[in-house]
């Protein structure tokens, strides 16, 4: 699997995502359902860290964020 | 590999990243650096570099070596869509340090409830590995040394 397929899988796919925005450092991404986020398969998947208040999950990956939020969206 | 002295890219206030209030840059997950509290409104490279990433509220510059240097113009200010801030370069221009790149107003920042501080982040760059020019607390203008890589 690419990095943007694990971490799509490790945000509960496609139908969890409400939104996804590539900040410089991050993906912030709101959820439909939190509990379907998996914390250890995005840093499987080489996230720095993972932040979660609510629906709102910040994926941080580092500069690369842009690149690898346009590859999630070709997979959406 | 020569030593980069990295510059306040605003003039302000020093501040520890520990004292940004965003969890990223306060635990230094993308690396080391220091955080201006800005008074004015131009910001500048800091380094000589390549500007690998270009949004209106941060960019990226990567000087000699590939050693990457993230300015970040407040937080949460991804928000504002790019609006109130004016762009002076584009992403793959090569800048010298203290060129001017950005405008922006960080007072109409504050006043639409985020904070405009400003962290300087040496990305991906070992804590030991920074040394500091300016100490929290001083002030400094836009294009004073900040902090020192090795």
């Amino acid at each position: 699997m690419s990095k943007a397929e694990q971490i799509l899988a490790g945000l509960g796919g496609d139908a969890n995502i409400v939104d996804l925005e590539p900040c410089i450092t991050r993906l912030r991404v709101e959820v439909e359902d939190p509990s379907k986020v998996t914390e250890s398969v995005l840093k499987a998947a080489g996230a720095i860290a993972v932040m979660q208040q609510g629906t709102v999950v910040q994926v941080i990956v580092g500069p690369e964020a842009d690149t690898i939020a346009s590859d999630i969206e070709d997979l959406r | 590999m020569a030593d980069l002295t990295v510059l306040a890219p605003v003039g302000g206030v020093v501040h520890a990243l520990a004292d940004v209030d965003d969890p990223v840059f306060s635990g230094e997950i993308v690396g080391p650096g220091l955080a201006v509290q800005p008074t004015g409104t131009q910001v500048v490279a800091p380094v000589a570099g390549v500007v690998a990433k270009l949004h209106p509220h941060a960019f990226v510059l990567v000087a000699e070596g590939g050693r990457g240097v993230l300015v970040h113009l407040g937080i949460n200010t991804v928000q504002l869509g790019g609006a109130g801030f004016v762009l002076h370069v584009a992403e793959g221009d090569v800048v010298e340090p203290g060129q001017l790149l950005v405008e922006w107003d960080p007072v109409a920042v504050e006043a639409g409830g985020r904070s405009a501080i400003c962290p300087v982040v040496a990305l991906e760059a070992a804590p030991d590995a920074l040394t500091r020019l300016a100490s929290p607390g001083a002030e400094v203008s836009a294009g004073d040394p900040l902090f020192r890589l090795a």
